[in-house]
């Protein structure tokens, strides 16, 4: 499961697109699952499973019959039903498209990605625009694909998504992609540290901050009660910093740590936000 | 070849599911069949062919051009072609099964249509079904493939309609389908000649009235077929999976392209103007098939026989039942109803002696006179006087030949020209009178005597300067103004008249011509009415009415009279089983009058209605004719 993370037009659409052989590229090379998708195309379709951002299907065709449509185009062929089944259609089957509500349109065009038992799938921004129910039930989609071993390659713009669902990540930002390997790896290779945040009992004099090794950027809310700072090494900081409060008499009515996230990483390398 | 069946069967489906698609597949060109079948009665004859025509190239055109190129550019600007795009399936396969499905959705059209027209308005069934059928596939497969060149060519669904009604309207109009090619102007005749929905409106015409094959109807065919390769083999290499990809403007000219094999037909058909004369003659064929039925009327049989009132029925230009006292309902027989009380049907006139050659007169200008085109007018001007056949003589054959081929063929309306030696007939002679034993002797060996007194008259009117006939309404109606101008001053520069001795040789003459027709009468010749029209001062078609006259005045009664120049012409002429008498089964050449002409001969000038081969004829369009 390998993710494609960037903002709006970082180029993650385009990336896909010139994969499954939709674009042609403009420099560089391309291979598919040994294949360079501008020669050998046909090929190529066959055994690749696609799940595109912008399509449609018509109006007026029922669910097992876009099932067994795409099914006609392929040499390899997986159960429909079974497909169906498990991606919760089966009530649906002879609904047309246009009475499916977006989630449901979305788990069939996963479904039609899947007809061909692919060897690699391509999943562009499957949760783009569904509700937070919808988007939940794809995520599950998704790790049953995980947890199938198939190769999948999810682009999305969903830090969460990400790294919940990802294997490994490309951040992609402008055409270019800025970091590559696992959410974890990814996080620790940053310069990205830990926030402290600690609520207070009472609140303290805005000059009196602590002073503790490997953290900094102490800052202290404007009614003295909310500290928060960052530390590289949370857990040598945290001791610090209780052994602080403790000589001041204060006890911390709350303890928060939040480890760096991908979005963090993002902001860090482009002075960017993800979400803009 | 699976995912194309697949693709076939869904889209073939999504058609039928496409409330849009069901209304201009199925709905409206039903609609207009009810519309135009009942406008133009379509149950009284062959008009329903038309209808049928008309009907099946409005579907035709509907399912190519909106349903093949509407439903392409819609399933690119959707992005629903994109989906498919990444799948393995090929344009190709996406092509031929949007083909075969407007092929498949357009066969219950043609069976519904020909269907109601075989059931509601006594249509005959196609004899020629296959042929049929094999080119309304062709022209189902061309203007699909047209629909979908289109849809290759534009850029969105405001592009594509603006190019699909530009394609439509004038096809629609311009095929000949809506309005017959013969009632356009002629610069409008020559650009139907391009347009590829005319050849479809020929050729089911052809096929339906005219009983071609397929292959009579070849090139036809083949430009339709050719366009239909064009089209596809260019659809294919324009084919665009996505919206974005957008096709350069100059690559409308694509369409121009596909429609090459009709620059090349409609240029040699322009030239030669066989598809303009094929329609023609097909829209003679309509017009003759109507069902008439001409009631209440006293009818004249021909043969010597009278019937006080009947009603004469005419269907397929023959005469289908002669009625005797009341006809059954018009309605019951699906005829159009013609009122006819106080008024006489007989037989259309036959003229057995006349000189198509010669224009019986003088024309002024003389640059006025073409000889080819006079022989047209004359053989019009026949007609218009209800004279449905004419034996000329004496005339050079080429030109002769060339009206009697037009006419035969119904490119040219205008009397049946026979063209035969005059054997077994003696003209009138007039110089001296004939000796009673001649008489007999015609009379035993059933020889026919032509007395032509017209031709006596004129010679005597030429003598004493008598300008009587320049009066008659027909001779005026007949014109053309040149001749009878010219012809009158000519006659007043060779004043002074003859002499008084002239006159009464002229006089005697006549008188002469007049005593041999009574001899011959009294003798039981045959009798038959020529008038040797073309010679000086007798007028083609208005001759054979004063002929009569002459004949009644000269105490023949009226019935003789009226045998002999309709049954007895018919016997001269031996076309007796096709036509000179009101009878079954014969052609239906009908002259009907007002009043009775066995008590006033006159009353034959007194045209109310001429019907030729079960053509109205529309008289004043006679002389317009092209």
């Amino acid at each position: 499961m390998f993710g494609l993370l960037g903002p709006n037009g970082a180029g993650k659409t385009t990336t896909v697109e010139i994969l499954e052989g939709l674009r042609p590229r403009t420099a560089g090379e391309v291979s598919i699952l040994g294949i360079d998708p501008e020669t050998t195309i046909g090929r190529l379709k066959d055994r690749i499973g696609v799940c595109l951002q912008a399509t449609n299907l018509p109006e007026k065709i029922k669910v097992s019959e876009a099932m067994r449509l795409f099914a006609s185009f392929y040499s390899r062929r997986t159960d429909g039903t079974r497909l169906l089944d498990r991606l919760q259609l089966r009530d649906k089957r002879d609904r047309y498209y246009s009475q499916l509500s977006g989630g449901q349109k979305q788990r069939l065009a996963v479904a039609l990605a899947l007809i061909n038992d692919p060897q690699l799938v391509f999943l562009d921004e499957p949760t783009a625009g569904l509700d937070p129910q919808a988007r939940l039930e794809i995520h599950g989609l998704v790790e049953e694909l995980r947890r199938e071993k198939r190769t999948v390659l999810l682009t999305t713009h969903y830090i969460e998504e990400a790294e919940r669902l990802c294997d490994r990540v490309a951040i992609i930002d402008e055409g270019r992609i800025i970091a590559l390997g696992t959410p974890r790896e990814i996080q620790s290779r940053t310069l990205g540290r830990s926030i402290i945040e600690i609520q207070l009992e009472r609140p303290v004099m805005g000059d009196d901050l602590p002073r503790i090794g490997g953290a900094d950027h102490p800052h202290l809310s404007e009614d003295g009660r909310l500290l928060t700072l960052a530390a590289s090494h949370p857990a040598r900081a945290l001791v610090d910093l209780v052994k602080w409060l403790d000589q001041r008499g204060i006890e911390p009515a709350d303890i928060h740590l939040k480890r760096p996230t991908l979005e963090d990483v993002f902001l860090e390398l482009t002075g960017k936000s993800l979400r803009e | 070849m699976r995912g194309w069946l697949a693709y076939t069967d869904i889209t073939l489906r999504l058609t039928m599911r496409d409330r849009v698609a069901l209304f201009f597949s199925y709905v409206f060109p039903l609609l207009f069949f009810f519309i135009f079948a009942e406008i133009s009665d379509a149950e009284q004859g062959g008009v329903i062919t038309q209808v049928v025509t008309m009907v099946l190239i409005l579907a035709i055109l509907g399912n190519g051009l909106f349903g093949a190129g509407v439903r392409a550019v819609q399933d690119r600007e959707l992005n629903i072609l994109r989906r498919f795009k990444v799948t393995p399936i090929s344009p190709a396969p996406i092509l031929a099964a949007s083909m075969v499905t407007g092929w498949l959705v357009f066969l219950p059209v043609l069976l519904v249509t020909l269907g109601l027209a075989v059931l509601l308005y006594g249509m005959p069934f196609p004899e020629r079904w296959v042929s049929l059928f094999a080119l309304v596939s062709i022209g189902v497969l061309a203007f699909r493939a047209i629909g979908l060149i289109v849809a290759s060519v534009v850029n969105s669904a405001q592009e594509s309609a603006i190019l699909n009604q530009l394609l439509y309207l004038p096809m629609l109009f311009l095929s000949g389908a809506t309005f017959p090619i013969t009632a356009l102007p002629s610069w409008a005749q020559v650009a139907v000649q391009f347009v590829p929905a005319s050849y479809l409106a020929t050729g089911f015409q052809g096929i339906m009235i005219g009983h071609e094959s397929l292959a009579q109807n070849w090139r036809s065919a083949a430009a339709l077929l050719a366009a239909t390769a064009v089209a596809l083999f260019l659809s294919m290499k324009l084919f665009r999976w996505e919206k974005e990809e957008k096709v350069a403007r100059t690559g409308k000219l694509w369409v121009a392209v596909v429609l090459l094999p009709f620059l090349g037909l409609g240029a040699w058909d322009a030239w030669t103007r066989d598809n303009l004369n094929k329609a023609k003659i097909l829209h003679r064929d309509l017009r003759r098939s109507r069902t008439l039925l001409i009631r209440d009327a006293r009818i004249v049989i021909g043969d010597g026989k009278v019937i006080e009132s009947g009603a004469v029925l005419i269907r397929d230009g023959r005469i289908a039942e002669v009625f005797e006292g009341k006809a059954p309902d018009a309605k019951t027989l699906r005829a159009e109803a013609v009122e006819a009380s106080g008024k006489t049907i007989i037989p259309a006139l036959i003229d057995v002696r006349v000189s198509l050659g010669l224009p019986g007169g003088v024309y002024e200008p003389a640059s006025a006179y073409q000889p080819d085109k006079a022989v047209l007018r004359a053989v019009a001007a026949y007609l218009y006087c209800g004279v449905a056949a004419v034996r000329s003589s004496a005339d050079a054959g080429g030109v002769v030949d060339r009206v009697r081929k037009l006419v035969a063929e119904g490119q040219w309306l205008g009397a049946e020209v026979f063209k035969s030696d005059h054997a077994g007939t003696v003209a009138g002679p007039f110089r001296e009178l004939t000796a009673p034993e001649e008489f007999a002797r015609m009379a035993a060996h059933g020889e026919a005597y032509v007395p032509m007194l017209s031709a006596a008259e004129a010679e005597a009117a030429i003598l004493t300067g008598d300008a009587e006939m320049f009066e008659r309404s027909l001779v005026l109606q007949v014109g053309p103004p040149e001749l009878i101008e010219g012809t009158k001053r000519m006659m007043s520069r060779a004043k002074p008249p003859g002499s008084r001795e002239k006159a009464a040789t002229a006089q005697a003459d006549l008188d002469r011509a007049t005593e041999n027709l009574r001899r011959a009468w009294r003798t039981g010749v045959i009798l038959a009415a020529g008038s040797g029209s073309g010679n000086l001062l007798v007028f083609h078609g208005p001759a054979i009415h004063r002929e009569l006259q002459l004949w009644v005045d000269a105490g023949i009664p009226p019935e003789v009279a009226l045998e002999a120049a309709t049954y007895n012409g018919a016997r001269i002429l031996t076309a007796l089983g096709r036509i000179g008498a009101v009878r079954k089964g014969l052609e239906a050449n009908l002259l009907v009058v007002d009043g009775n002409p066995l008590q006033d001969i006159a009353a034959t000038e007194r045209i109310s209605l001429v019907v030729f081969k079960g053509e109205r004829v529309f008289r004043s369009a006679l002389f317009e004719q092209e």
